[in-house]
């Protein structure tokens, strides 16, 4: 039994992960403390207040990170909160473009509707930059909500896409005075300096939030750089195997909370659900079904590999192996 | 001097950056805003130095026929092809790198899943450890697969389902002896690695220089 | 009727009527008619402009900010907003009218309190009105109020400049620590160079390095060691490169053959120099192999798939990880144990210690790491450095216990003991 080839294994793991994807079980997921203190952070948010999400993962751990960073994306959407979206490698560049792309596609169930920054040209000069303004100059243009889309966000509004600069830690603390030093143009190449976001909130001691959405140690940068320097509010948002070390973290008061991994991005979803700020739950809520049958599964792995050491005598002195272990 | 020139400049910029920190006057701050700015620069260079790197092993491994000369190409080709894609294709022939184009078609079918799927390896390699490793050899291995097991369900909603109990013990776990460990860990790293950088500042450690001691 | 009749009836009908006079007050000013509506209008409030403008040096910074303070604007209840003007001194020229100031008009809005707020900021922090060191203004505030009254303060002049402070003393607590940690290192420094013995507790896993490099001899298999997938930047790989030195030197000795993967061209280029000087102390420079020491790639995934390649086709007899690792860490480990490899690792990244750990013979946890130079060389520079953390964790324990001991106080005896300890330790939130 101990000698079982390890393909077998990964076929019953392939195969147990599979099936909940065909079959929707849709166990209940609860949420912990350390979540819900990020959601209800959030939920006293609003128009005049701003976050940053910081993509700083790559797409290895996108799994994960993605559907966090896009549930915050979606509840400060509906709060109509200003939000910056910036990134500590170049791939997580791509990433922040992804994940604006998801929350804005049309085909999804519900989304919301995004207008760039060259489309509105017009309403800026008009001199209009609160978003009901905006709103209301945009429909008086002909343009209308699709059914299913759940308000419209505009960039340089609602959010901008900062983007990727090297040596981060600099960057954030060189955002600690100005952002608009650190990035004169968004990733688009559009003008920060002109963007309304912008210029009600240039610096982080203006910025209520900063939720890092990480699948490094890059995250800890915030809290080095932006609340120890600048009082900055953090929150981690990381994957499941880092989230274990950063409890120290919400102990002390330096972040307000954390996710931990898809059971995270789960219970944020589940609670955006519940209070009615997005209809439905999304791919963390799905993912759960699969991460059950799988913790399942490794449970019954190690519950056999113990029962065949023992039932073996591999326990006794004298039998242990060397190398290879 | 090869020795020499580059240890001064670490010790003095070192020492220099220490005192900076507890000066907040203009001047201590324009040393610190000026270092800041090279500090980029000098990155960006270490990305040629990388680049050249690659490029220099690969085409050595094709003029040399080495084994498995043939997947230099594929290290080679993208490397010079993303960057036309992205940056000299003009975005009327599908270049650029905003959707759509042919860089953000590589990007999002080829280096996403190819990366996402090196990293769902994991998944199974957690399966194979947990099967071989995870032995309840002594009386602490057997406390750590306790702990581990009830974690691991109480993270997931079908702990929930089996006891309410699971979750609670799992987050105390998480949040207490984890915590505490962690904490302890933590600290010890701290001060290794200050240690380190104090001995790299003062010239103690020499070994980033190449070559072993003196 | 009598005096008194008369007296007290009056008396009492006068204590009666003070009230109700009293609520007549003053009698009404005559009510102003307008020749438009014909209307009466009410005469408008008196308002009070903001003043007592108050300007201090903020303490600890670079010049570039200063504390402002100032009192509302009255009725406080009908201003709807107060902007604080701000401009270079020496603009105000009193030869006005009124003595309120001519001359050039510079000002800038520089800040906007709304109704409610606080009356305080810190100016200089809006990056768009930056303040220059050195520099003294002049500053005013608008109050307006709800009915689109605006009435102004007296301008404040600056009677000094911003001054940048030589010493940022809300780090006090930082230098302090410092200061100890730097005395305790070079303390230890100098008792390690005296000649004193210095213990150090044996680690499994540095002990074990000379019997796994053995094992590959005997076996006549290749050792492989990853040092780690960070740059050089790293302390994780500064350690694994000192230790890749002296496992360089025992394999030139024993003529074991080497493979050292890397991931990063500036670690290959060091790693490359370390091998080979290994070498030359071990008086083999003959040995040595300039192919041993490679670069795979710079993409992680890459280079762990590379590096499980050579695992599986040369088969390894022991394989060393040390250094940083990331997500890797699992599928190297679990792929050398296939391989029938003894394996040693030694990382600082905890989120994958419990990864080796299942899957290594021996695990080098956080600073053993860093202590393997030490313990590997025996200089009593590094001895002493290693002693040195050690006593600085034994500070660092001391006020974790006191902290343990006061909030047990506190609990039962009532006390804020906790409170004192943990703010003579806090440092502020600077800058």
């Amino acid at each position: 039994m101990l000698n079982t080839d390890r393909r077998w294994l990964f076929l019953i793991i392939g195969v147990v992960c599979i099936i909940p994807f065909l079959i929707r079980i849709g166990m209940p997921v609860f949420p912990t403390q350390e979540v819900e203190s990020i959601y209800d952070y959030m939920d006293q948010l609003g128009p005049d207040n701003a976050i940053f999400i910081a993509f700083d993962f790559d797409p290895g751990t996108s799994a994960e990170n993605m559907p966090m960073a896009v549930a915050v994306m979606r509840h400060a959407f509906a709060r109509d909160v200003p939000v910056f979206m910036t990134a500590v490698t170049p791939l997580g560049q791509g990433m922040i473009m992804a994940g604006v792309d998801y929350v804005t596609d049309p085909s999804q169930d519900y989304f919301y509707q995004r207008v760039e920054w060259d489309e509105w040209a017009s309403i800026r000069e008009q001199g209009t930059t609160d978003k009901a303004g905006i709103v209301e100059a945009w429909e008086a243009q002909g343009h209308q909500l699709s059914d299913n889309a759940l308000g419209w966000v505009f960039e340089g509004r609602d959010y901008a896409i900062l983007g990727y600069q090297p040596l981060f830690y600099l960057v954030i603390l060189g955002m600690g005075n100005s952002i608009a030093t650190q990035y004169p143009n968004d990733a688009n190449g559009n003008p920060v300096t002109e963007m309304p976001m912008l210029r009600e909130h240039k610096n982080l001691r203006e910025i209520d939030l900063a939720v890092t959405s990480s699948g490094s140690a890059a995250c800890t940068y915030w809290i080095t750089y932006g609340r120890e320097k600048v009082g900055l509010p953090v929150a981690f948002a990381v994957t499941a195997v880092m989230a274990t070390d950063y409890f120290i973290y919400i102990q002390s008061g330096q972040v307000i909370g954390q996710m931990g991994g898809l059971r995270g991005a789960a219970e944020y979803e589940v609670m955006l659900e519940q209070t009615g700020e997005y209809p439905t739950t999304d791919k963390a809520f799905q993912g759960m079904d699969v991460q059950s049958v799988a913790h399942v599964a490794i449970f019954l792995f190690v519950l056999v590999g113990n029962i065949a050491f023992f039932a073996g005598g591999f326990h006794k002195k004298g039998s242990r192996l060397k190398g290879g272990r | 001097m090869k020795r020499s020139v580059p240890l001064a400049i670490v010790m003095v910029g070192g020492i220099l950056m220490i005192i900076q920190y507890f000066i907040p006057h203009q001047y201590s701050q324009a040393v610190f805003d000026t270092y800041t700015e090279w500090g980029p620069i000098v990155a960006v260079f270490a990305l040629v130095l990388g680049i050249g790197s690659l490029i220099r092993v690969h085409s050595h491994k094709i003029r040399r026929r080495a084994k498995n000369w043939q997947y230099s190409y594929a290290v080679l080709i993208p490397l010079f092809a993303m960057p036309i894609f992205g940056l000299i294709l003009p975005t009327a022939v599908a270049g650029g790198t905003d959707s759509p184009s042919v860089f953000d078609f590589l990007f999002m079918n080829v280096q996403v899943p190819i990366q996402a799927t090196m990293f769902s390896l994991l998944a199974f390699y957690i399966a194979s450890a947990a099967f071989r490793a995870f032995r309840a050899k002594s009386a602490l291995a057997t406390v750590l697969l306790i702990a581990a097991v009830i974690v691991m369900l109480g993270q997931v909603p079908i702990g929930e389902l089996l006891g309410s109990w699971f979750p609670k013990i799992g987050q105390w776990i998480l949040r207490y002896p984890n915590a505490a460990a962690k904490r302890a860990i933590a600290l010890g790293v701290g001060f290794g690695i200050l240690a380190t950088q104090l001995k790299i500042i003062f010239g103690v450690e020499r070994n980033w220089l190449g070559g072993a001691g003196e | 009727m009598r005096k008194h009749q008369v007296a007290f009836p009056a008396l009492v009908l006068l204590i009666f009527s003070v009230p109700v006079l009293a609520q007549t007050g003053a009698p009404p000013a005559p009510a102003a008619v307008t020749e438009e509506s014909g209307q009466e209008e009410m005469p408008a409030p008196e308002y009070e402009p903001p003043g007592g403008i108050v300007v201090v040096d903020h303490p600890n910074d670079a010049g570039d900010q200063l504390d402002v303070s100032f009192e509302s604007a009255r009725p406080e209840d009908l201003v709807m907003i107060q902007q604080v003007f701000r401009r270079p001194a020496g603009k105000l020229d009193l030869s006005g009218p009124d003595g309120q100031g001519v001359g050039e008009d510079s000002w800038q809005a520089v800040y906007s309190v709304a109704a409610g707020e606080a009356t305080f900021f810190v100016d200089g922090q809006d990056p768009d009105y930056p303040i220059e060191p050195g520099s003294s203004y002049e500053y005013m505030v608008t109050a307006l109020f709800m009915d689109g009254t605006e009435v102004s303060s007296d301008v404040y002049a600056m009677d000094f400049s911003s001054v940048g402070e030589i010493f940022h003393t809300g780090k006090v607590r930082v230098l302090i620590a410092c200061a100890i940690f730097l005395i305790l290192i070079f303390y230890y420094f100098q008792k390690a160079q005296s000649g004193v013995e210095m213990y150090l507790r044996p680690i499994g896993g540095i002990e074990a390095i000379d019997e796994a490099i053995g094992r590959a001899t005997e076996m006549g298999k290749p050792i492989l060691y990853v040092p780690g997938l960070s740059t050089i930047a790293d302390v994780a790989t500064i350690a694994s490169l000192t230790i890749l030195g002296r496992v360089a030197k025992k394999v030139a000795e024993y003529q074991t053959p080497l493979l050292v993967p890397n991931r990063d061209p500036i670690v290959y280029t060091v790693a490359d120099e370390t091998v080979k000087q290994g070498y030359l102390e071990a008086g083999r420079p003959d040995a040595y192999d300039p192919d041993s020491v490679f670069f795979l790639t710079d993409s992680q995934f890459a280079f762990v798939a590379g590096v499980n390649g050579i695992m599986m086709r040369d088969k390894p007899a022991t394989n060393f990880y040390l250094g940083m690792f990331w997500a890797e860490s699992l599928i190297l480990a679990e792929t050398g144990s296939l391989s029938g490899a003894i394996q040693i690792a030694g990382t600082d990244a905890t989120v994958q210690l419990p990864f080796f750990i299942t899957t290594c013979d021996y695990t080098l946890i956080g600073e053993e790491l860093y202590a393997a130079s030490a313990y590997l060389g025996r200089e009593p520079k590094q001895l002493g450095a290693v002693k040195g953390q050690d006593a600085m964790k034994a500070v660092v324990m001391t006020f974790i216990t006191a902290g343990f001991v006061a909030g047990m106080i506190d609990i039962v005896a009532g006390t804020h003991i906790l409170g004192w300890l943990r703010d003579l330790v806090t440092m502020p939130i600077v800058d």
